[in-house]
């Protein structure tokens, strides 16, 4: 309902199609960008003044959270906007934000007429003198942090030609004691709230590629099933049910299958279901423990965690279940595959010096980067839906943490912090505005 | 499990109560280890009568490793004797990992630990519909200690005695 108040007026973006920033680019430094208050216009411009001061911050705080932007302090700004005056926003002397070392530029204005809030906002590029972006959001002063997540997402849109992962939601497991159950907390770590209620053992939460249904291993019937709820009714559905471990997988691309580790036939190895009619493939028939399955973005391969060289190891194989090849071979403990969306990476969690740390690598085991490297176990990467961001478990004696970082490592920030044990964090698709 | 339906409500008695004395049994062990941790709970423990003492011993196991061990097969042996004498009784073989490693890939390598110890009982002679797997991974020590001891304790098979 609110979403409905935030249709744009008007949408002109001189950009085209350009990519203005390549941030996987090796060289990649966060580019440094200033965003101004915005300039109250209104005839009472007293009633809404701090609005405008507010929705920038909002704005800053979202752009900060994707780990590309340098956020220019106000301070340094030495150009002022002439208050209340509707043109000054195009007005802008460029050279005076080369010299603050600004690659790009955001002022807005806002009108007020009773609730109804327009915010006219502009993005720029300060080395070309350019205009990036012109656009109008329609809002109540209620939803200015939803305006503000939009507009973010816009100039992201505009500069790197990904709207970013600012409607999304990451889903982890929360242990106190020997109970375990799924919540789910928004990318800006707001929102948190608890989804299950099973008094048992919950593990391995996978949402399903349109974030309607989300997969999990429970105990609820006291060994392990696995259970499909949908989000949005709660209702939840068992869907193996076999002897021995029924541990939940991950869903293909196209949502039609879920990935499972069974042992019905005495060795835990990768099936999948396909969950419309509840068959079931066999894809591994190794004697070694075959787990922690996860497809590629395109569907045609699948990474998971096998033991058969004598310790845990990625392998990569096709959908069919042909062609294993290892693709780890740094190290004698490498877990948590997770593919991806952008296509060719595999981040996972790898023992070294006594800790977890991530690391990713491409799908043919080259090209090796270990991510994290603090004084803690840093374990269960999952990759954003932009492929720019990985959230993991960072867990050490005295803390336990949610934390996102850019793929390349760098700009950790925390999501989440508590006094119980967070893991197997899983980020959600984007859900739609 | 399902002619086990048709037994009488002695035998049933019967049954609880041994399942009371490996509750108990697993108490003591527990307390002799010097740790205070709460079990998980067990399909097994009920109130009842004790009766007979039918128990079974832990085997531990290395790190990421599922095979039986030398000195756990002198107790499987044993336990597989316990099992032979006493043929009302079904068994849930647990599987347990300590807390270092990956809590998914610890879920398999626990599953793979009751079942190398469900096949070992089978060739010992121990009939397999007798047995059911069931892995707890790393969810469910014997020991919270952070420690090389606590996690030797903690990598094992535990089996729970049903009806």
């Amino acid at each position: 309902m609110i979403f409905s108040l935030l249709i744009p007026l008007i949408l002109q973006n001189n950009a085209n199609a350009k990519i203005y920033i390549d941030i996987d680019s090796p060289s990649f430094q966060q580019f440094p960008i200033a965003i101004c208050d915005f300039n109250n216009i209104s005839n009472d411009a007293a009633q809404t003044s701090d609005l405008g001061i507010v929705l920038a911050d909002e704005i800053k705080f979202y752009l900060s959270m994707t780990g590309i932007f340098n956020i220019l302090n106000k301070k340094s700004f030495l150009e002022k906007i002439e208050a209340g005056n509707a043109e000054a926003i195009e007005k802008i002397y460029f050279p005076d934000w080369v010299l603050i070392g600004a690659d790009y530029l955001v002022r807005g204005n806002i009108t007020q007429e009773g609730k109804q809030i327009i915010a006219d906002c502009r993005l720029f590029d300060v080395t070309r003198s350019e205009r990036l972006m012109s656009k109008k959001y329609n809002f109540i002063d209620s939803s200015k942090k939803e305006v503000a997540k939009n507009i973010a997402s816009d100039i992201l849109l505009t500069l790197t030609g990904d709207e970013g992962d600012f409607h999304t939601k990451i889903a982890f497991v929360s242990k106190k004691r020997s109970v375990s159950d799924v919540h789910i907390i928004d990318y800006d770590g707001s929102n948190q709230k608890k989804i299950t209620s099973h008094q048992s053992l919950i593990m391995s939460p996978r949402w399903s590629p349109n974030g309607k249904l989300l997969a999990f291993t429970s105990f609820k019937d006291g060994s392990p099933k696995v259970f499909i709820r949908n989000m949005e009714t709660g209702i939840e559905r068992k869907v193996t049910f076999f002897d021995g471990l029924n541990l939940c997988g991950s869903f293909s691309p196209d949502g039609k299958k879920l990935l499972l580790t069974l042992s019905k036939e005495g060795l835990e190895n990768i099936y999948y279901l396909d969950i419309e009619t509840l068959k079931l493939k066999r894809l591994t028939h190794n004697y070694s423990i075959d787990v922690s399955p996860t497809w590629s973005p395109d569907g045609t391969k699948i990474a998971f965690v096998s033991n058969r060289s004598g310790s845990p190891q990625i392998y990569v194989m096709d959908a069919n279940g042909n062609n294993v090849r290892r693709i780890t071979f740094e190290g004698n403990y490498n877990t948590s595959p997770s593919w991806s969306p952008r296509g060719n990476r595999i981040a996972y969690e790898g023992s070294i010096y006594g800790k977890y740390q991530i690391f990713s690598v491409d799908h043919e085991g080259n090209n090796l980067l270990q991510l994290t490297f603090d004084n803690a176990d840093n374990e269960s990467p999952s990759w954003s839906p932009s492929g720019r961001q990985i959230v993991y478990s960072s867990r050490s004696a005295t803390r336990n943490r949610l934390c996102i970082m850019n793929a390349n490592g760098l700009n950790m920030r925390i999501l989440h912090e508590a006094m119980n044990p967070s893991v197997m964090p899983v980020w959600s698709p984007r859900f739609k505005q | 499990m399902k002619e086990k339906i048709t037994l009488t409500l002695i035998l049933f008695v019967i049954a609880l109560g041994l399942a009371l004395f490996s509750g108990c049994a697993e108490k003591k062990a527990v307390v002799s280890e010097g740790t205070t941790q709460e079990q998980a709970p067990t399909p097994a423990a009920k109130e009842a009568a004790p009766q007979e003492e039918v128990t079974l011993q832990d085997i531990n196991f290395d790190f990421d490793k599922s095979n039986i061990r030398p000195d756990a097969r002198v107790i499987m042996k044993a336990n597989a004797d316990m099992l032979l004498k006493n043929k009302n009784y079904n068994i849930i073989i647990e599987g347990h990992c300590d807390e270092r490693g990956t809590a998914e890939y610890n879920m398999a390598l626990g599953e793979r630990r009751a079942q190398e110890a469900k096949k070992y009982f089978i060739n010992l002679g121990v009939d397999a519909s007798r047995m059911k797997t069931i892995s707890y991974g790393e969810e469910r020590p014997l020991d919270p200690g952070s420690n090389e001891d606590a996690w030797a304790k903690n990598r094992r098979a535990h089996f729970v005695i049903i009806e």
